[in-house]
């Protein structure tokens, strides 16, 4: 039996211990009521969804949304950051009235800072051999079992994917990583950082590979209307739901966090 | 003089929101300082009912200097889009500062906000001031757009609207979706006054 074949049934026998914790209908709901009715109800459960955007765009605070509705619904979810210090993070965080540091104490939602992780295994190389990726992925796969969470967002699967040495690496990487934390019942939100979308061109990732194993791509983007920005939010592809793909604006509000409405759209010919 | 005459207009406005949930007033420029110290009367003596007040014409330090005193006594949230686009920093509890009157889809959310936040029980009215001051700012179809969507989505919560239109700013496209929206147009004329 080849590596990815014994991959393959340890993946096979990890869906047979799906959580409990996994919602009965079968979504994982963002709790913000506007996007969980564009996506059909909600992320399907044990999705891998990458979370597209450039700098600003939201990604960072749908994550931590996502993350903190769950928990007030008693599902347990992790944040694994990699572009942020925690303290930084935090204290962005502390700026939405959404974000209950007692849902951080009690330890229904963990934030980690992988770069630590990554230390501690003594994976300080600048590129990962396929050796090290395997072990930052038992790592994942074991802090998401241990903690029992049914939530779980990496920001961002770019930072992390630059550390892989090939195109296979990270392919590999995102197919065992969603495979197995959906096998979990874990629907897992991935950050992608893109540069700003000039003359229409969109590309969902840095590297071309993550949004083709991804389940899900929500694409974060903006709009300059008289020289504002106006954030938008377009679902591209959520398998497993009938979802909306219109292109919806998105505020973020330190009140009510993330909120979506209605683009308009009209506009002279 | 005045007095009859900002009681005349507060009676008109009296009447047709008593009726109607979806109100449009066009009225000449001249006229504007009059109506809307009539609305403010009107408003005044409304107390049960939870005001979103949304003002693009003037800043809304302007507007609380003119009327302390109703504003103080009134259930009332303003919206203002113009003072940060203006450069003008202000801070209220009362009022929410939209950083620029462009940010339409930003608009409908905090107005559908405010009504939220308000209790069931009461009555909500919205005051746009004015809807024709916003093409200053914008494409007069995206306008349109959010207007249309804003009175569907006040429908929807049971809120009602008071939508004031400048006549000498308004072209044909403010026209017909003024008239096709809402359910009574007040034309103010300097003849009645």
């Amino acid at each position: 039996m080849d590596s990815h074949q014994s991959e393959m049934v340890r993946i096979t026998e990890d869906s047979e211990k799906i959580s409990n914790n996994k919602p009965e209908n079968g979504f994982c709901k963002t709790g913000i009521e506007t996007l969980d009715e564009k996506l059909g109800g909600g992320f399907p459960n044990g999705n891998a969804v990458l979370l597209v955007g450039s700098s600003g765009s939201g990604k960072t605070t749908l994550c931590m949304e996502f993350l903190i509705n769950g928990a007030r619904n008693g599902e347990r979810g992790v944040f694994f950051t990699i572009t942020e210090p925690l303290f930084k993070l935090t204290q962005n965080m502390e700026k939405f009235d959404f974000y209950d540091k007692k849902l951080i104490e009690n330890g229904m939602v963990n934030i980690i800072d992988l770069r630590i992780i990554s230390e501690r295994l003594g994976l300080d190389s600048e590129k990962f051999s396929a050796e090290d990726a395997s072990a930052l992925l038992d790592v994942l796969k074991d802090i998401a079992d241990e903690l029992q969470v049914s939530r779980l967002a990496i920001d961002s699967i770019t930072a992390l994917c630059y550390r892989l040495k090939s195109d296979e690496m990270i392919r590999d990487f995102i197919f065992k990583l969603g495979s197995s934390l959906g096998a979990m019942g874990c629907t897992t939100l991935l950050t992608s950082e893109i540069q700003p979308v000039r003359h229409g061109e969109i590309k969902y990732s840095k590297y071309g590979i993550e949004e083709f194993i991804a389940d899900g791509i929500v694409f974060l983007g903006d709009i300059e209307r008289k020289g504002d920005l106006i954030r938008t939010l377009q679902i591209v592809k959520m398998r497993g739901t009938s979802h909306s793909r219109s292109k919806v604006a998105m505020n973020l509000s330190s009140k009510r966090g993330v909120e979506i409405t209605p683009l308009l759209k009209s506009r002279r010919s | 003089m005045e007095s009859s005459l900002i009681d005349g207009l507060s009676e008109r406005i009296s009447q047709a929101s008593s009726i109607y949930s979806s109100v449009g007033v066009v009225l000449p420029s001249n006229n504007y300082n009059d109506f809307s110290h009539a609305m403010f009367e009107y408003m005044k003596t409304q107390k049960s009912i939870t005001w979103v007040y949304v003002t693009i014409t003037n800043p809304f330090h302007g507007i609380k200097k003119q009327y302390p005193g109703i504003i103080d006594s009134l259930n009332i949230r303003f919206i203002d889009c113009v003072s940060l686009a203006a450069g003008i920093k202000s801070n209220d509890d009362l009022c929410y500062f939209l950083d620029s009157p462009s940010q339409l889809e930003k608009l409908t959310l905090e107005i559908l906000s405010f009504i939220k936040e308000s209790s069931r029980d009461e009555k909500s009215v919205v005051v746009i001031d004015s809807l024709s001051s916003l093409i200053l700012y914008n494409d007069d179809l995206l306008v349109t757009e959010f207007f249309s969507h804003l009175i569907n989505n006040l429908n929807l919560v049971n809120a009602h609207s008071i939508s004031l239109c400048i006549e000498e700013e308004m072209n044909d496209m403010m026209h017909k979706i003024l008239y096709l929206k809402n359910e009574k147009i007040l034309k103010i004329k300097e003849s009645f006054i």
